[in-house]
């Protein structure tokens, strides 16, 4: 009899000493999360307190051709990913497998430049916050999109909290399908952010929009310009009220990551 | 044997499955004399197809071996080896590449680039072999060889320019336009032999030009002289030639050819553009190892007088015992040499040389460099080296990835015990990723391999051409075990009653470490006598064998000692090999283990309709969905699903598309399992030790 309240005893001992313990492994990768979110340049775009965008409100990073509207984005996303909210990329110019790498090498050089370690860890617990949706850019349509959307929330596999959409063709056609777009994410409850290539006689101004996009400029209530300089390719705000530390911020050609100048 | 390397084309055939590798393999060995009357793959006249000799490839319609053959064309000889499209037979891909320096990348014009294109094309790319591309089927509803160009560029990245315009599709497919030489080229005569080169159609004139300005101004990037003569507008057919195969040979080219195999069309161009755009083996740089200068690296010459360098890269039990595949890199394999193996240092004496022609064979004297043929009686396992006696290279390791998943297999009875043996062991010398264990606890015998189907296709050549008949049990996945977390261990092993006594004091850590194992001593003060710190080592490489929460191997620990007490009399390399593995049982429970199971990457194409239901089977089945891809009518989805879930899959995923979906599976990584999963797993366990106990 006594022998087993002893045992008892211990059992409730060695209960209490796991209440105790302070998991490493998910204690380093909280703190490699916070770290990253307080070094993260582009946290001026946004912190739980300070969402540029709120839900059926639309952003869009304007450039040309090449210059990293993509990698922008993705970092974007990253940053969301990191802080635990749901991303859906919808690209419309590259197949899973492509995005997926973007993601991969902007991740690894985020790693590199903040010598972290570990990173594998961090990875898989962002990855499931994050999910691709591609679609030929001739068969798109809100509708589709709606459709797929669907498919998911219903099955309960993915709610976005934020859509980045890469690719869609801007005209002044364009305005129909943001119209139905914009009901979607005020429906869904999410915003969402747009890569926008402008025209090669575009000029890209802080404070100024670009002549090819101004008729649908009402739609949008960030806009951001990435614009290649000497040896830097800057970030301005040509629309919305997004922090004006933000020109502080530009991409390192090398690497397309976000840094701050200071 | 002619000796002309310059005249030598090793190719592979490699595509996704029932894109027609095998029936147009049949067609090459057709039109080149090679065999006299053409089978089908599913023949109905119960033939089979040459290259698909083993019964149970010619029932089920796909290729398991690659079986290697030859065959001549335009005075060049062709090595091809038939590569099987299912991807649990990577391992046989991957091996045929290694010896190849050329391929032909076989796409369905309907089904176009399809995930297991996107993994052969990934391994092409390990091994650089530069290679051309064949759409195929171009006579199916729904044919459009100009999307599976596009997919090319889209899809795996290849900078893929058309060569040929079909003349007509589906139905009315008659022939192409080659884009080189500006004819259109048809297929006469009943098995497609008789080629007519004639005008292009007015028609497709127009079409014609445009696509080659396009192939024109692809090539023109890697000749100057192309460029010149495109701007002065008279281009000489060899100039253009000589381009596309500078491109080709880079990789940075993939000329597309179009035809059908099954209707005989388009296949003697392709051999044309074999013989013209891959390389010959002296255009291919080989590296081997050299064991005997710390493993530094050494360029082969593709002399065939140098010392002989040469890989047997297949095994095969043939009629009259083990047939070993070889590829000469260097040097030259002559019957009655004496060769040496590098691996095991064993030199033996060359019997048969033969040349293959898929299951039959022709004797030969030797085989020079760059050329691949078979040896008779020579015992090794495939991947080894043999060179002449006197250097000791041994050709780069292949990837060989892990087996994931395995099978109890238990014989019928007397005689199948001793024919499953003979086959179990001809097996795994044959196949790396295979692997057989006997479980010590259980007797059970189990087999490892890459897959299911994998798996079951062994059980099915054991029965077949071993006539051992096995049961098998349910399969098992192959998990592993880690910790979590740092902890101390602090233990001593103690027996002092009576006899030789036994004492070893070990202390120190344990902590994750990103490899599989790393042991770091640092004990100052003589602790721990050095005479026993490999005993300690051995003690905790040993408990690494089996983890205490399910029996599997452990991985990814770092071991520091770093105090420790011996006895003078006492202690010794058993007691310490002892304490060692109550030190890590200690240490383990306290640093949190956990239970890594194997991922798969897991790609199903299915049309649109049916999106949602496949992606909620997949999320069933614990599976992260990485991403839907859209192609119009059909999509792609793309998803991490932990293997113990996905048994049964295509079950499921037939009934719920009507069978209209496929899917592809391979291994991703080890992911740590989910805590319920792992809790219920860990009860299996014990309920199952109890049971045997």
């Amino acid at each position: 009899m006594k022998v087993s309240q002893e045992r008892k005893q211990g059992g409730i001992a060695r209960q209490k000493d796991t209440d105790n313990v302070i998991y490493l492994r998910e204690r380093s990768i909280a703190m490699l999360k916070k770290d990253l979110i307080l070094r993260n340049p582009l946290r001026i775009l946004g912190t739980e307190e300070t969402e540029p965008l709120r839900e059926g409100e639309f952003g869009a990073v304007l450039a040309k051709a090449g210059v990293g509207k993509t990698a922008f984005l993705v970092q974007l996303a990253l940053s969301n990913l990191l802080r635990e909210r749901n991303v859906l990329h919808v690209s419309l110019t590259q197949p899973v497998r492509k995005v997926c790498l973007w993601y991969e090498e902007v991740f690894h050089n985020i790693s590199t430049e903040y010598e972290l370690k570990n990173t594998s860890e961090l990875w898989d617990t962002i990855l499931p916050h994050r999910f691709i949706m591609t679609f030929n850019v001739d068969d798109f349509s809100v509708a589709k999109l709606e459709e797929r959307l669907n498919d998911l929330t219903e099955q309960g596999i993915f709610f976005p909290q934020l859509v980045i959409i890469d690719g869609l063709p801007i005209s002044d056609e364009s305005r129909e399908t943001l119209a139905e777009m914009k009901i979607l994410a005020r429906e869904m409850g999410f915003p969402i952010w747009y890569a926008i290539t402008v025209k090669p006689d575009d000029v890209l101004e802080s404070g100024q929009i670009p002549a090819s996009v101004e008729s649908l400029s009402d739609l949008f209530e960030v806009l951001i310009g990435l614009k290649a300089a000497k040896g830097r390719i800057n970030v301005m705000v040509l629309k919305g009220q997004a922090d004006e530390n933000i020109e502080d911020v530009f991409l390192d050609p090398a690497t397309l990551l976000i840094k701050n100048s200071e | 044997m002619k000796k002309d390397p310059q005249k030598v084309r090793n190719i592979g055939i490699s595509a996704h499955i029932d894109a027609g590798k095998t029936t147009l393999t049949e067609r090459i060995l057709y039109y080149t004399n090679r065999i006299h009357a053409i089978h089908d793959v599913k023949g109905k006249d119960g033939v089979g197809a040459t290259m698909d000799f083993m019964e149970l490839e010619k029932e089920r319609g796909i290729t398991i071996t690659s079986a290697a053959t030859y065959c001549e064309w335009n005075n060049h000889e062709i090595n091809i080896i038939d590569t099987p499209g299912h991807v649990d037979f990577t391992i046989e891909v991957e091996r045929a590449l290694r010896v190849l320096d050329g391929g032909v990348l076989v796409l369905c014009s309907v089904g176009g680039v399809q995930s297991q294109s996107i993994t052969v094309d990934r391994q092409m790319a390990r091994y650089k072999v530069p290679c051309i591309a064949f759409v195929n089927k171009c006579d199916r509803s729904g044919a459009n060889p100009f999307k599976v160009v596009e997919q090319l560029k889209e899809k795996l990245h290849h900078n893929a320019v058309a060569m040929q315009i079909p003349i007509g599709l589906e139905n009315d497919f008659k022939g192409v336009v080659d884009l080189v030489k500006m004819k259109a080229i048809y297929f006469e005569g009943q098995q497609g032999e008789q080629i007519k080169i004639d005008e292009i159609p007015a028609e497709l004139m127009e079409e014609a030009e445009n696509r080659r300005e396009e192939l024109i101004d692809a090539a023109s990037m890697f000749s100057e002289e192309l460029m010149e003569a495109a701007l002065e507008g008279e281009i000489p057919e060899q100039l253009l030639i000589d381009a596309i195969r500078i491109g080709t040979l880079k990789r940075e080219l993939t000329p597309v050819f179009m035809g059908s195999a099954y209707k005989n069309k388009g296949v003697q161009p392709l051999l044309d553009a074999v013989t013209w755009y891959l390389p010959h083996p002296g255009e291919v740089q080989n590296v081997a190892l050299d064991l005997e200068n710390d493993e530094k690296e050494v360029i082969l010459k593709p002399d065939p007088e140098a010392p002989l360098v040469s890989l047997a890269f297949k095994l095969e039990e043939g009629r009259y015992g083990q047939l070993t595949y070889v590829r000469v890199y260097q040097g030259t394999l002559r019957k009655g040499d004496f060769i040496v193996n590098s691996r095991t240092g064993k030199k033996v004496k060359v019997g048969r040389v033969v040349r293959m022609h898929a299951n039959q064979m022709e004797d030969i004297e030797e085989i020079p460099a760059g050329y691949i043929g078979a040896l008779f009686g020579i015992d090794c396992a495939s991947g080894d080296t043999f060179t002449s006696p006197g250097i000791r290279y041994s050709m780069t390791s292949m990837h060989v990835p892990e087996p994931v998943i395995s099978l109890a297999i238990v014989p019928e009875d007397n005689k199948s015990q001793q024919n499953m043996s003979k086959a179990l062991s001809r097996f795994a010398k044959e196949d790396p990723t295979f692997r057989v264990r006997v479980d010590h606890e259980t007797g059970d015998t189990i087999i490892s391999g890459m897959g299911e189907l994998h798996l079951e296709v062994y059980i099915e050549r054991m029965k077949r051409e071993y006539n051992a008949i096995v049961h098998t049990g349910a399969p098992q996945v192959a998990y592993r075990e880690t910790i979590t977390q740092k902890a101390e261990f602090n233990y001593t092993h103690k027996k002092q009653t009576g006899g030789a006594g036994q004492y070893g004091r070990v202390a120190g850590y344990l902590e994750p470490f990103d490899g599989e194992f790393e042991f770091v001593n640092k004990i100052v003060g003589g602790a721990i006598p050095t005479e026993f710190i490999s005993s300690v080592e051995k003690g905790f490489r040993s408990a690494m064998d089996k983890g205490q929460l399910l029996g599997f191997p452990v991985t990814g620990i770092r071991v520091v000692i770093n105090d420790g007490q011996a006895h003078s009399v006492d202690s010794s390399d058993t007691a310490f090999q002892a304490a060692a593995r109550g030190a890590f049982k200690e240490g383990f429970k306290k640093a949190k283990p956990a239970i890594l199971e194997p991922i798969m990457k897991v790609a199903v194409e299915t049309p649109s309709e049916f999106q949602g239901a496949v992606m909620g089977t997949l999320n069933q089945r614990r599976g992260m969905i990485l991403g839907a891809q859209d192609e119009g009518d059909t999509c792609v989805i793309e998803a991490e699903v932990p293997l113990s879930e996905m048994f049964g899959y295509s079950t499921d995923l037939r009934s719920i598309t009507q069978g209209k979906a496929q899917f592809t599976m391979e291994f991703s990584c080890y992911r740590q399992v989910p805590k319920t999963v792992a809790d219920e797993l860990v009860k299996k366990a014990q309920e199952k030790n109890k049971k045997a106990a």
